[in-house]
């Protein structure tokens, strides 16, 4: 059985990736909007998980979304554009690490199932 | 040496009262997903679209719009955040957009997170969670149950004595109760429980007060207690029963000490008939022998074999000089005791003196009495 809650979750958490790189690439100020949406959804869906790794995704969620503000302020201030696009760049590299986190966790969740048995 | 674990340890693990905590603080956060994901998209769909149709993407425009959103989300509205350029199609876009952002981020959004907020009890959860944080630094304290008004002397107690406890009460009921009596540790759970008892750091407690009405429930949490601490000159077990015949059994099993209420209360009427009230009297010693006072105390000391007394009359050792104490009476190891003595007894190894004295003066007795031969002066 497919756990819809899960895709759902996962889903925006790689989408908070994808639409992270796609603005580093395009530097397109829609993009810019998408992005910080899309992955503050993504923070507020790691609120209360009750999982092994719950707290180090929060930490890598809160901290794209700490890089992607203050990029668009600066993005759309059109001061230090260079320096929105390199906030963006470490954004997507917390969003990269929260997804090796989420695999860890998956890993560590099947074997625990197996135990249980 | 490594510390002997009895077998019934077993695989029991503590229970984590902070983490119970944490979890009800993830749940209600939890209980926040859905909602503000809703304001996040409403909000973010909003932005885009007005950029879209208004097709500006510098900074102060984006500003607008987002302000546009959120005013319109907030049911606010207090100006139109797009200039006067396409006034016509940014109302119709602004009113279609409202038609599904005002029942879904507003209604739903917005309404829910406040009143997940303010129905959750957040602070009576911290409450919980920090008491349950300090908790875990306790040491050498008493476990108490359950709250009775035999235990709630107890606390009083102990709390004027500094010495810590942590109470457990298996009546989630008398939770309102026990918030007002303000025990500064309590837990809500079945104190029969290996898990539980060791969630109250057990293996850290000085000893266990049990005093429950039934003695069935006392004997399962002796009996729990003694297992999980078998040794029983280094935990104690204090325990209450209705009967004599429980009583024993509870000696038996493990309590260090049992305590007939109904037998004490009667043998102190007795003893308040036999000896006609003197309030001087009868206060002083009941004061010492309940602990009320606790500047004076009673205390035995043993002699051992090369304590410097040994062999000496009692006038010679000027106890009553050199620490400030008095001897009240000598135990011979048969048992016999020698109340009062006089200057001449002599103090022999294996015999124990009751002292009477201040407590920091019964100390340096204790010291003084058990100094080794040589060092006599």
């Amino acid at each position: 059985m497919i756990n819809w809650g899960k895709v759902w979750s996962d889903f925006f958490i790689f989408l908070a990736l994808t639409s992270n790189v796609g603005f580093i690439f395009s530097h397109d100020p829609y993009q810019l909007v998408v992005a910080i949406g899309v992955n503050l959804i993504a923070t507020v869906l790691k609120f209360g998980a009750k999982k092994i790794l719950s707290a180090e995704l929060l930490a890598t969620a809160l901290v794209a979304d700490l890089h992607l503000i203050p990029a668009a302020f600066l993005y759309f201030s059109q001061t230090h554009t260079d320096l929105a696009i390199g906030l963006a760049i470490g954004a997507a590299v917390a969003n990269v690490i929260s997804i090796v986190l989420l695999f860890i966790e998956m890993v560590m969740e099947y074997r625990k199932q197996e135990d249980s048995y | 040496m490594e510390k002997q674990k009895t077998p019934h340890y077993g695989k029991v693990k503590p229970i984590n009262y902070r983490y119970i905590y944490e979890e009800k603080f993830y749940d209600v956060l939890g209980q926040l997903k859905l909602p503000l994901m809703v304001v996040i998209f409403v909000s973010t769909v909003g932005v885009l679209l007005f950029m879209i149709v208004n097709n500006k993407t510098d900074g102060e425009s984006v500003v607008n719009y987002f302000f546009h959103t959120v005013i319109s989300i907030s049911t606010i509205g207090y100006t139109e955040g797009y200039g006067t350029d396409n006034l016509t199609l940014n109302r119709l876009i602004t009113s279609i957009y409202i038609l599904f952002a005002f029942p879904a981020g507003y209604m739903y959004g917005l309404v829910k997170t406040i009143q997940v907020l303010t129905t959750s009890n957040l602070g009576k959860i911290y409450k919980y969670w920090r008491m349950y944080k300090e908790m875990e630094n306790i040491k050498d304290h008493f476990i108490i149950t359950p709250f009775n008004e035999i235990t709630k002397e107890i606390m009083n107690d102990f709390k004027k004595r500094n010495i810590p406890f942590v109470l457990i009460e298996p009546d989630k009921r008398k939770k309102e109760e026990i918030e007002n009596f303000n025990p500064v540790y309590f837990i809500l759970d079945e104190p029969h429980k290996r898990a539980v008892l060791l969630g109250a750091f057990i293996e850290r407690a000085r000893g266990i007060i049990t005093a429950f009405e039934e003695n069935t429930q006392d004997l399962a949490v002796i009996v729990t207690a003694r297992l999980i601490m078998p040794d029983r000159n280094n935990f104690y077990i204090f325990a209450t029963a209705t009967t004599e015949g429980s009583a024993e059994k509870m000696k038996l099993l493990g309590a260090n000490e049992v305590i007939i209420p109904q037998q004490t209360i009667g043998k102190r009427i007795v003893s308040l008939v036999l000896h006609p009230p003197s309030p001087l009297v009868s206060n002083f010693l009941n004061k010492i022998a309940f602990g009320e006072k606790m500047d004076i105390d009673i205390t035995e000391v043993h002699i051992d074999e090369n304590s410097w007394v040994a062999g000496k009359a009692l006038k010679d050792i000027h106890l009553r000089k050199n620490t400030g104490t008095t001897v009240v009476a000598i135990v011979k190891p048969n048992g016999k005791m020698d109340i009062a003595p006089s200057g001449e007894s002599v103090i022999k190894s294996g015999y124990t003196l009751l002292l009477l004295g201040k407590p920091e003066n019964i100390e340096k007795a204790k010291t003084y009495l058990n100094k080794p031969q040589e060092v006599s002066p």
